[in-house]
């Protein structure tokens, strides 16, 4: 069994498609090292990140197949999903036969694999769009705190930086240790480590205990339906939602 | 009064009106600006009842003239009463809008001294927010009836959406319930709106910055259930307002009983059901073509609360079926109950390369639970024991399909009335 294992990044998992590509291996696996658990029938190679073969194997993508494949990939990788390395390598394999009309190939593994990872994603990310709560700290930050299921939040840089264009901001992933930051001017990601107390703003709590005196006037009793209510929000998300707690 | 009493009172209020969506409208941030319009909706959160909250929906006062029978801010009803200031009002939305809880505001109001005088305390609430604080999010607001056309006219230069709800589906109707409105005063403002939007979309196409007006477009709401008219009724106002008033929405509220006046239905709960056949055959009319004489008529006024619009109207015409998967147009296969506009535009990107059977159906995520009656793939039908074939068993084993799951399926109801826009374009009949 032949696995390929890589560094976890975007640039890493190109690279062994590189690899495999020019060295004609079928891995099993393409795994991120951090996922990774070893087994005596195992035959390992690790991959060796290399920018420069990372963009041949995009350029090859935009070129070959499509726009759209690109970003497919991209979404599948960011589901962190354990087979997402390999459904991507075969996804691509599939692609660079039949050209830009592979997403018609619906019914096909190799692209309902795929499409399965990007429609979790995709749905993730706008869910987030709307359930980030922010809070005003004392040096007027806002910051956030979430725990997305699939790697998400560098979906949302783009979309909270044009909306919020005049608030300093962080999205902080708590699972993954990085978040979204945001200083006026442009967006860029980077780990987060806390080592102070966070302090609120004066005024956060009255404007958190103003939202929850709405949220429970909204509620119409004669339509009470939680079931409906966690299918469109599962509880997983509740924990930072103001309005939950 | 402090403000978190006036947000209890104004929401409460406001709450029966069922719009939230915050879709149609792509406005754009400015520089230092705050705010934009995702053109899909987005949800910000779901209230206990499993409805979307995604703008802010509140009154500016729920002091009233008026006496509507239906309503609970009628001027009879004995209850708290509070207004916002706009210096309130505007800041509570910049504050909720920057930590992320909404996505804009949805600005209705009870009749506070005149009809004008209310219509100048929401245009100065919006102005302000657009003008003085660069907001540039999602605002819908409600055109006051009676308020004059050049405070209307004005007020759709800073919004997004203008609706104004026609509530009582006749004239009787609004006689009955609400004596002091009339069905002029409710449709003079959206003629006035209507022209507006055409006159903002003509000046689109030559002006790139033409002022904006209206850009999301107007809606309305109707009360189901509290007064006699009949399905049949309802929907062909509906289709009328699409297709003369060019709404892009038309809501349905199932009546909430708020009020044991005797010309109002003596009713213990809201008739959710019928409303969700509503919404269901409102689709119908705006993404699957169907006009509302196909769906009902004289004879059948009503739809069958045991099914869905859709499959009603397939048992009662066989003849276009079975349909050929891998052959009928788009249009075609929209028709066939169980398959919504993403099925059909799968199984139209599917067929392009290979033709499709049922297993292929089932990975393009299709459910033959309700289609497997009326369709066949290359030539053949679902391989099971026996399909009918004649309306009447037809009818039988979808109900039974059904009641397997009726339970769920009548705790499920409001997922489609109530989402937003977006769902509605996905959402599979
Ligand atoms: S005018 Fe509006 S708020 Fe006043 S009673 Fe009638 S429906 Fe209710």
């Amino acid at each position: 069994m032949l696995y390929y294992i890589y560094d976890g990044t975007f640039d890493g998992l190109l690279t062994a498609i590189y690899d495999s590509y020019y060295k004609k291996d079928f891995p099993e696996q393409i795994v991120p090292q951090d996922n990774f658990t070893d087994n005596f029938l195992i035959n390992k190679v690790y991959i060796r990140t290399d920018e420069e073969k990372s963009k041949k194997v995009h350029d090859a993508i935009l070129q070959k197949i499509s726009r759209g494949a690109m970003a497919n990939i991209m979404y599948a990788y960011l589901s962190e999903h354990e087979n997402a390395g390999i459904f991507i390598l075969e996804y691509l394999r599939f692609g660079f036969k039949v050209g830009k009309i592979i997403d018609s190939y619906l019914a096909d593994d190799r692209v309902n694999n795929i499409n399965k990872l990007v429609t979790k994603v995709a749905r993730e990310k706008h869910l987030l769009a709307g359930i980030i709560r922010f809070r005003l700290l004392q040096n007027n930050i806002y910051y956030a705190l979430i725990e997305p299921q699939y790697n998400t939040i560098c979906l949302l840089g783009k979309h909270f930086a044009g909306r919020m264009s005049d608030q300093v901001f962080v999205i902080h992933d708590v699972k993954r240790s990085y978040g979204v930051f945001y200083d006026k001017t442009k967006w860029f990601m980077s780990d987060i480590e806390i080592n102070k107390d966070i302090v609120l703003h004066e005024k956060e709590i009255f404007y958190q205990e103003l939202w929850k005196r709405y949220f429970d006037g909204i509620t119409i009793e004669s339509r009470l339906n939680p079931k409906l209510q966690s299918n469109h929000m599962p509880k997983r998300y509740w924990k930072y939602l103001i309005e939950m707690n | 009064m402090d403000l978190n009493e006036k947000i209890k009172i104004l929401s409460d209020s406001a709450k029966y009106d069922v719009s939230c969506s915050s879709s149609g409208s792509s406005r754009k941030n400015k520089k230092g600006g705050i705010g934009n319009a995702a053109p899909s909706g987005i949800c910000h959160s779901w209230t206990p009842d499993g409805r979307c909250i995604s703008l802010l929906k509140i009154l500016f006062t729920n002091y009233c003239i008026y006496d509507c029978k239906y309503c609970v801010n009628r001027s009879s009803n004995d209850i708290p009463r509070a207004s916002f200031t706009t210096d309130e009002l505007v800041n509570l939305i910049i504050n909720f809008y920057r930590r992320n809880y909404i996505e804009g505001l949805f600005l209705s109001s009870a009749v506070c001294v005149s009809p004008d005088h209310t219509m100048e305390l929401l245009l100065k609430s919006v102005k302000r927010l657009r003008e003085e604080f660069n907001f540039n999010g999602y605002i819908h607001v409600k055109a006051i009836p009676g308020a004059s056309n050049a405070l209307i006219e004005e007020t759709g230069k800073y919004v997004d959406r203008m609706s104004i709800n026609i509530e009582l589906p006749s004239d009787e109707s609004l006689k009955l319930l609400a004596p002091q409105k009339t069905k002029e005063s409710i449709i003079k403002p959206m003629g006035l709106i209507k022209s507006g939007i055409i006159q903002y979309q003509e000046e689109k196409l030559k002006f790139k910055n033409a002022p904006q007006f209206v850009p999301g477009g107007q809606s309305t709401q109707l009360i189901v259930g509290a007064t006699k008219e009949n399905d049949l009724k309802i929907l062909k106002l509906s289709e009328y307002l699409y297709n003369s008033y060019k709404l892009k929405r038309v809501y349905y509220s199932a009546y909430v009983p708020v009020s044991n006046h005797p010309n109002l239905p003596a009713i213990s709960r809201p008739p959710l059901l019928r409303e969700h056949r509503l919404y269901q055959a409102d689709w119908l009319l705006r993404f699957y073509g169907f006009s509302s004489d196909e769906l009902l008529n004289e004879e059948h006024p009503n739809f069958d609360e045991l099914l869905d619009p859709k499959s009603g109207w397939a048992i009662r015409n066989l003849d276009k079926f079975p349909v050929e998967i891998n052959k009928a147009d788009y249009y075609t296969l929209l028709r066939v109950p169980g398959i919504g506009v993403k099925s059909a535009q799968r199984i139209v990107q599917g067929r392009k390369v290979s033709m499709l059977d049922f297993s292929d159906l089932k990975k393009l995520g299709i459910v033959l639970k309700r289609a497997k009656y009326f369709i066949t793939c290359k030539g053949k039908y679902f391989p099971q024991r026996s399909i009918p074939t004649n309306p009447v068993s037809i009818k039988s084993r979808l109900l039974l399909e059904d009641n397997i799951k009726t339970h769920e399926n009548i705790e499920q109801l409001s997922f489609f009335t109530l989402f937003p826009d977006i769902m509605a374009a996905e959402g599979e009949l």
